[in-house]
């Protein structure tokens, strides 16, 4: 079972891959996979300041706990031009 | 060049971002005249769309259309336009009486030709009359002159042009050593057969040794500007601009925009890229969260978006190697821009040009179209730009046609070709048709409000049916309000955003208010409260912008980190801060930010008072399409069938009678819906201190010092017992 990690944009870019798939552990949370990217993708330069966190499009708090299938994105602000 | 008039002056001085005279020019005498404003002018109207609302308020009435004489079109930036120390300063505003709207429009747009204005000593030009030959107006603050001059001609076709015509007319004002002391605004021959015609603001850019282009695109400036006879004005000075605004606090100047710098350098590569990737990166979050618009409005999302997302840009049209902007000193530098790019298409087919965009909303106009083909865009974005159109209304429009079209209201016989999703060679050959006011482009030319009414009129001719039902139809998927086509973004799911387009003064331009992500993604404003707190706050602070002469880029799409610890990040306070000081450092005045909203406000007032006055300022005129509030057709369901049956549920509880049918569902949804955006308007309303008919109460007037006889005549016509116009719960 895993949870998958979208990545848009630059991260996409930095990471060269869209999707990051991460075997699901029991009880994982959204602040673990933060810390598994953060960790393996240095040059994504993830920070929790600034990006929103969503979990299947909906914004999420880092407690939460994954489902199998679970995706999770780390969007940056968007204001609007 | 053949004179017609002209005059010497010695440009006025500039003191702490304002010289405090303006220039008039009559174009129906040919006079020119400078005018020394009251000294309290600016303390109340503040500059750029604040000196547009009320030298059009005072010089307009409520029978002025766009093609009156007396209509005044101003260009104006604010005190805080010119400064190279802060990022962001070459921004000004043109504003008028639209022909899309018939009401008060302004639109911003980047580049020299405001700083250099106020440099020849002007804080705005204001156009009137309709002059009885084309004529340019040239504005050279080195030479001290101010000249009307018949327009030149340098033969087919650059002389119909907006790019080439400015470029000529550039090259020989310069003697073709073209340098960034001059600069020019234009409008193409677009701009003469449709409503939706823009303005060009051409300026030199020394790293890519070519002339580029910025535009005032919503609301058919240009249009006004090719109605009254004016094809181009230049201005010229070589005056410094550093010291340009001759600043109060020169030090707090260098401070604030020092610091905004330092973030934007930090930041922008690890948040929206903007420096790289221009706004192009918005296509992939917008498609990402159903946002984008493919097929007039009626999905957020296509498999095919893909091909129009950043990286193709970057890496297909845009010269990374050099840093980009519209003004010196903005590191943000998001004006990215292609060079040698053979036209493959169209009247221009095989010559190489330079295009300076797309911008988002350039591709998503595209997108709109069913169109995903990143060469359609750039050439889409060029011919646009020469020709003078906007790319949102030509885009939307477009789409509007193609699905009355593919919904049997049109034929092929009007239209003389197929009008259907995706279809890139219909979709050019309209352009080139509207942009010349031929064939079915006379029709696309209106705009979608017109061009909506002319369908009913001649499907119900050909059918037999009852024109107003036919008309009520075509409403459900005709994207406009007051007039003016929606900008690029699905607001379905956003109920905030949806106020934000259909409360917008303008019409569904998103510079007022945009609150998608706080709204539909971040879930920060769930009330009906919250979110009329939202599109009173955010349209006050947005629109100041436009009042000072700034580009709103820096702040709002680059987050500081210290943001987030206070109550309201997306407010993003820690960097507006810097605004204020800004303001305070140049002006010399003490204001802290509530005094600039309530400056804001003012200048909001007076716009709803302009719109009340031109008959588009009630409850009735700020109703959206049904397709901006839900999914408007049984497809639109479908799509997302799931997702839709999941928020049924949220709002009505598993067990309280959920149809069973589809059909059943997707009707309680748009009536659900519907009834959430009369119960938002309440709340609008409420929080602006507005009577539930949408017109300011006396008292909210009064408390900006607003209230006169004029105004009190205007507010009569509306009051009386308390009336819903157009509503119908």
């Amino acid at each position: 079972m895993t949870v998958s990690v979208n990545l848009l944009g630059s991260q996409r870019e930095a990471a060269q891959a869209s999707r990051i798939q991460i075997p699901l552990d029991r009880m994982m949370r959204v602040a673990d996979v933060f810390a598994y990217v953060q960790e393996k993708y240095p040059g994504l330069s993830l920070d929790q300041t600034m990006v929103m966190i969503t979990v299947n499009q909906s914004v999420s708090s880092l407690e939460r706990i994954l489902k199998a299938d679970d995706e999770v994105s780390f969007i940056p602000h968007i204001g609007g031009g | 060049m053949n004179i017609l008039q002209s005059i010497e002056y010695n440009p006025f001085s500039i003191k702490g971002g304002y010289s405090d005279h303006i220039l008039n020019i009559d174009l129906d005498t040919k006079s020119i005249l400078p005018q020394k404003l009251p000294p309290d002018f600016k303390d109340k109207f503040i500059g750029g769309r604040g000196y547009a609302l009320k030298l059009i308020w005072d010089g307009t009435t409520g029978q002025t259309r766009y093609d009156s004489p007396e209509n005044i079109l101003v260009m104006a930036g604010g005190p805080l336009c010119g400064d190279p120390r802060f990022p962001g300063s070459g921004k000004f505003i043109v504003g008028t009486i639209s022909p899309l709207s018939d009401t008060f429009i302004d639109s911003n747009i980047g580049g020299h030709f405001a700083p250099l204005l106020k440099l020849c000593g002007f804080d705005a030009l204001a156009v009137s009359g309709i002059s009885d030959k084309d004529v340019i107006l040239v504005i050279d603050g080195d030479k001290g002159t101010i000249s009307i001059a018949e327009a030149p001609l340098f033969g087919d076709p650059d002389d119909s042009g907006g790019i080439s015509y400015g470029e000529r007319l550039l090259e020989n004002y310069c003697d073709s050593n073209v340098d960034e002391n001059t600069a020019a605004v234009t409008a193409g021959i677009g701009s003469c057969n449709t409503r939706f015609g823009i303005v060009n603001s051409l300026f030199y850019d020394p790293r890519r040794q070519r002339i580029r282009t910025k535009q005032a695109g919503r609301g058919g400036t240009g249009t006004v500007m090719r109605y009254k006879g004016l094809r181009a004005v230049i201005v010229h000075s070589t005056l410094s601009r550093v010291k340009a605004n001759n600043p109060d606090n020169m030090a707090g100047v260098k401070r604030s925009g020092a610091n905004l710098k330092k973030l934007v350098s930090q930041l922008d590569s690890r948040q929206l890229n903007l420096g790289s990737w221009g706004t192009t990166g918005l296509v992939e979050y917008m498609n990402n969260f159903h946002i984008l618009p493919v097929n007039n409005f009626q999905y957020g999302r296509h498999e095919k978006a893909e091909e129009t997302f950043a990286g193709v840009f970057l890496n297909r049209y845009f010269n990374k190697e050099l840093p980009d902007g519209c003004y010196p000193g903005c590191n943000l530098a998001c004006a990215k821009g292609a060079e040698d790019i053979t036209l493959t298409s169209g009247p221009m087919e095989g010559r190489k040009v330079g295009i300076d965009g797309p911008e988002y909303e350039t591709i998503a106009a595209v997108t709109c179209m069913g169109i995903f083909d990143p060469q359609f865009v750039m050439e889409y974005n060029w011919y646009c730009d020469e020709y003078g159109l906007d790319t949102i209304s030509m885009g939307v429009t477009t789409s509007f046609l193609m699905e009355c079209f593919q919904r049997g209201y049109l034929t092929l016989e009007q239209t003389g070709y197929d009008l259907t999703w995706g279809n890139m060679e219909s979709a050019g050959r309209l352009l080139h048709e509207t942009a010349k006011g031929i064939g079915f482009g006379m029709i696309c030319g209106q705009g979608v409000k017109r061009a909506k009414q002319w369908v009913a009129e001649k499907y119900a001719a050909k059918t037999g049916s009852d024109c107003d039902e036919v008309m009520k139809a075509l409403s459900a998927f005709a994207m406009e309000v007051k007039g003016l086509e929606f900008s690029m973004y699905v607001t379905k799911e956003s109920l905030a955003q949806q106020g934000g387009y259909g409360f917008a003064l303008k019409g569904p331009q998103h510079d007022e208010a945009w609150l998608i992500f706080i709204d539909q993604v971040h879930r920060e404003i769930p009330t009906f409260k919250m979110k009329a707190e939202a599109l009173k706050w955010f349209p006050l602070i947005r629109t100041w912008f436009n009042a000072v002469g700034l580009c709103k880029l820096p702040w709002i799409d680059v987050r500081h980190p210290d943001a987030a610890q206070t109550d309201n990040p997306a407010q993003n306070l820690p960097t507006l801060a810097w605004y204020v000081e800004y303001l305070n450092s140049t002006t010399g005045s003490k204001k802290a930010l509530q005094d600039v909203l309530n400056d804001s406000e003012r200048l909001q007032l007076l716009q709803k008072l302009i719109n009340l006055r031109q008959g588009k300022g009630t409850r009735g005129n700020d109703q959206i399409p049904l397709r901006a509030i839900g999914p408007a057709f049984l497809n639109e369901y479908e799509s997302r069938a799931e997702y839709y049956d999941e928020w049924l549920r949220e709002q009505v509880g598993e067990d309280n009678g959920i149809p069973a049918d589809m059909e059943g569902r997707h009707a309680l949804i748009m009536d659900l819906r519907q009834k959430a955006y009369h119960k938002l308007c309440d709340s609008v309303y409420e929080e602006k201190g507005y009577t539930s008919d949408a017109v300011p109460l006396p008292d909210t007037l009064k408390r900006f010092d607003l209230w006169d006889e004029k105004v009190e005549s205007v507010i009569k016509l509306f009051s009386g017992p308390e009336k819903k116009q157009g509503v119908d719960l």
